[in-house]
């Protein structure tokens, strides 16, 4: 009978198509597999087994495997928007299809996916080299501490726009100057950025003793330019968020640091163009 | 099978609809999530079908005909067994194909995932057991012995549990799949377990005439109550002798061959298997059971008459019979002799056999032919004349073609005369024709 061909044709078919799957993958998979969540794949992340994802299957410890990569989501279960239950039945899960269509049909959002990000904590064993954690080679090398696509869309510039040199720019505010500052642009990155003024409501930072009230604001503004020290141009928009940047040590003294006020300054000097070279 | 339509098939589409429409809706078929969607209703599709074959098997008699006959409801079952066969083959290979994207290993760990999946598992499970059962039903072996492949067959039931509990596992909407599993589950245990003693009525072998050499025809008289019957209709018999020497309490279809008013229920057995050679053996007061009657092979014609504008006066009609299918039209042409006989449209057998003496029953036909009116007996004896042709027919009955055709006999046979009969434009609602080869 035609049907009876059609079935065996269609079964053989059937085994061949699952034993490919099978074997390519054993053969292109990690050829001693891995124990535990211990092994780390190239680029350094954890490379975890669906059973190891499976022992974090509730809202105390949520792990869930999106897109062949492993998230802790415990902590961002509160935020969630939804019922408790509909976040944390795919605690433990391949949860792709959740990630994919949120129960109305439509995926979840960028944003989401951008947030989603924070949360990794590794790849899923057999899973394709998924796109790297971070994006670029320059926000590679920084330290976590905020999106500066951000930054790079305010400037409106690539690095290089700006040449290579020593600038200064002032921030100048009722007749005063308040910030006067020189750095170096190298590569688009910022190099060697010093105070030539700190000045406000009559008090001279530069002047300081290390005994004044205000002296913990002085030694914030200098970790500005320790932790600016080779990052990209874009980074100086991190300082409209300085808790970001620097540590809070002046939690005591009421005063503020003003962090608009070196972006101002920094960008007064841009504007100038190279002081010398 | 043909393209005619009976009532039951509404109900039977019904069921087999019921849970797609419940559960397409819910599935996500936005976005990238189509081919995954796809996967799952190619499941929900499969276990669909399963579960209607497994209504299917029930056989209640009585209630073949609303679907056309039994022999109709085995092929509707046949192809819906193997329509889940193959979508339970297309929904595992969508779900890798709608996986893979991420990565080859999320989709071999969709199929084969972590044993704490036990779900998946047990899909597997039913896929395999399913596979035990089909695959010689499908023909993967060559053919089985009969005995062997019904009990085979029992493992749909376990698949069909396995099935379910992967389905119901994974799916939001339990209440279809409870209601249809309730009823494939109720079918098979009628089917298995009560059947045997509610459907099968208890007759004693009142006479066994032999009609050649591996041929015999059993005359059975009901120990109680028996069963009536229409002309051309089957029943199934079940030995109750243990001294045969195989086919002890199994069942077989026979095709009736007395006429529906006959006291005695006679059936011609030819002897092509172990069980039906031992029943040549069997002696006069050994008990058997009937159950049935069931398939619709004449009443088939009063159903297609319906819409043919000829009120009042049905269609003449053309009997082609092979061998040991002669048997329904025996119960045809004794209908003939009995009060049937005034209402009872021409007829014209043909009668195709290798040699003479493989012609059984011819005496009696011949006989009855001479003293009804509108009944001829024409034979055709392949040694002597080779296969039969259109001209051979038109010779001895020139408006063949015109006729309401009922066809029994070898599956050569059947195959060259439906061919036959198409070049000569015969429409295909007139062919009759019940094969139970594998019943």
């Amino acid at each position: 009978m035609t049907s009876n061909r059609i079935a065996y044709t269609g079964f053989v078919a059937f085994v061949s198509v699952v034993l490919t799957l099978v074997v390519v993958n054993l053969v292109q998979g990690n050829p001693e597999p891995t124990a535990g969540g211990t092994a780390e794949n190239a680029n350094g992340e954890t490379v975890f087994r669906l059973d190891d994802v499976a022992e974090h299957n509730h809202a105390g410890s949520c792990w869930k495997v999106i897109n062949g990569v492993v998230y802790d989501l415990t902590e961002y279960l509160p935020n969630h928007p939804t019922e408790e239950e509909v976040f944390t039945r795919w605690c433990g899960k391949e949860a792709t299809s959740a990630w994919l269509d949120k129960g109305n049909g439509r995926p979840h959002s960028p944003r989401a996916a951008a947030r989603l990000e924070d949360y990794r904590i590794g790849v899923l064993e057999g899973g394709a080299p998924a796109p790297a954690p971070v994006e670029t080679a320059d926000s590679a090398t920084q330290p976590a501490t905020g999106d500066d696509r951000l930054g790079r869309m305010l400037l409106g510039l690539a690095p290089g726009n700006y040449l290579d040199g020593t600038y200064r720019g002032n921030f100048i505010d009722r007749g005063l100057i308040q910030v006067s500052l020189q750095f170096r642009i190298e590569g688009g990155r910022i190099k060697g950025m010093s105070y030539r003024h700190l000045f406000y409501r009559d008090e001279d930072y530069l002047k300081m003793d290390s005994s004044a009230e205000l002296y913990p604001v002085l030694r914030q503004y200098q970790q500005i330019t320790e932790r600016l020290e080779g990052e990209p141009m874009e980074a100086i928009f991190r300082l409209y968020e300085p808790e970001n940047v620097v540590d809070d040590i002046d939690g005591y003294t009421g005063a503020t640091l003003r962090g608009a006020k070196v972006i101002s300054a920094f960008r007064d000097g841009l504007n100038r163009g190279v002081y010398s070279w | 099978m043909t393209l005619r339509k009976y009532p039951g098939d509404l109900l039977l589409l019904g069921l087999f609809l019921l849970p797609v429409v419940v559960v397409a809706p819910a599935l996500p078929w936005g976005s990238q999530g189509w081919l995954y969607s796809l996967a799952e209703l190619a499941g929900v599709f499969a276990l669909s079908a399963f579960l209607l074959a497994g209504i299917l098997s029930a056989r209640i008699p009585g209630m073949d005909p609303w679907f056309g006959g039994l022999v109709r409801l085995w092929t509707i079952h046949r192809w819906l067994g193997f329509s889940a066969f193959m979508l339970v083959m297309a929904h595992v290979l969508l779900l890798a194909l709608a996986t893979l994207p991420m990565s080859l290993g999320t989709s071999v760990a969709t199929l084969f995932p972590p044993l704490s999946h036990w779900e998946i598992w047990v899909g597997w499970a039913a896929f395999l057991t399913m596979l035990v059962f089909i695959a010689p039903t499908l023909g993967f072996f060559g053919t089985l012995h009969y005995q062997n492949w019904k009990r085979l067959h029992l493992l749909s039931a376990p698949a069909l549990v396995l099935a379910l509990v992967h389905t119901l596992m994974l799916s939001a909407t339990a209440w279809v799949w409870w209601l249809l599993s309730a009823l494939a589950l109720a079918a098979i245990a009628w089917r298995k377990l009560l059947s045997p003693w509610l459907a099968r009525k208890a007759y004693v072998v009142d006479g066994i005439d032999k009609l050649a050499r591996d041929v015999v025809e059993l005359r059975l008289r009901p120990k109680g109550k028996g069963i009536r019957w229409q002309a051309g209709q089957f029943v199934y018999l079940t030995p109750m002798d243990s001294s045969l020497v195989a086919g002890y309490r199994e069942e077989h279809p026979y095709t009736i061959a007395s006429g529906s008013g006959d006291d005695e229920l006679k059936i011609g057995i030819k002897a092509v298997g172990d069980a039906t050679r031992a029943l040549l053996d069997i002696k006069s007061g050994a008990e058997v059971r009937i159950e049935g009657p069931y398939g619709t092979f004449f009443e088939n014609a009063a159903l297609a008459q319906k819409g043919d504008g000829l009120p009042g006066e049905p269609r003449k009609q053309l009997w082609l019979a092979g061998g040991i299918g002669i048997t329904p039209f025996v119960s045809g042409a004794r209908d003939r002799v009995g009060s049937g006989a005034v209402q009872a449209p021409d007829a014209c057998l043909f009668y195709l056999a290798n040699r003479p003496e493989r012609a059984y029953y011819l005496d009696e036909l011949v006989r009855i032919a001479e003293t009804c009116d509108g009944f001829e007996v024409h034979t055709h004896y392949m040694n002597e004349h080779g296969v039969i042709t259109r001209d051979y027919l038109a010779e001895r009955c020139p408006d063949f073609a015109a006729r309401d055709i009922y066809l029994c006999g070898p599956p050569g046979m059947i195959n060259h005369l439906q061919t036959l009969l198409r070049h000569e434009g015969v429409p295909v609602h007139r062919i009759h024709t019940e094969a139970f080869d594998f019943l």
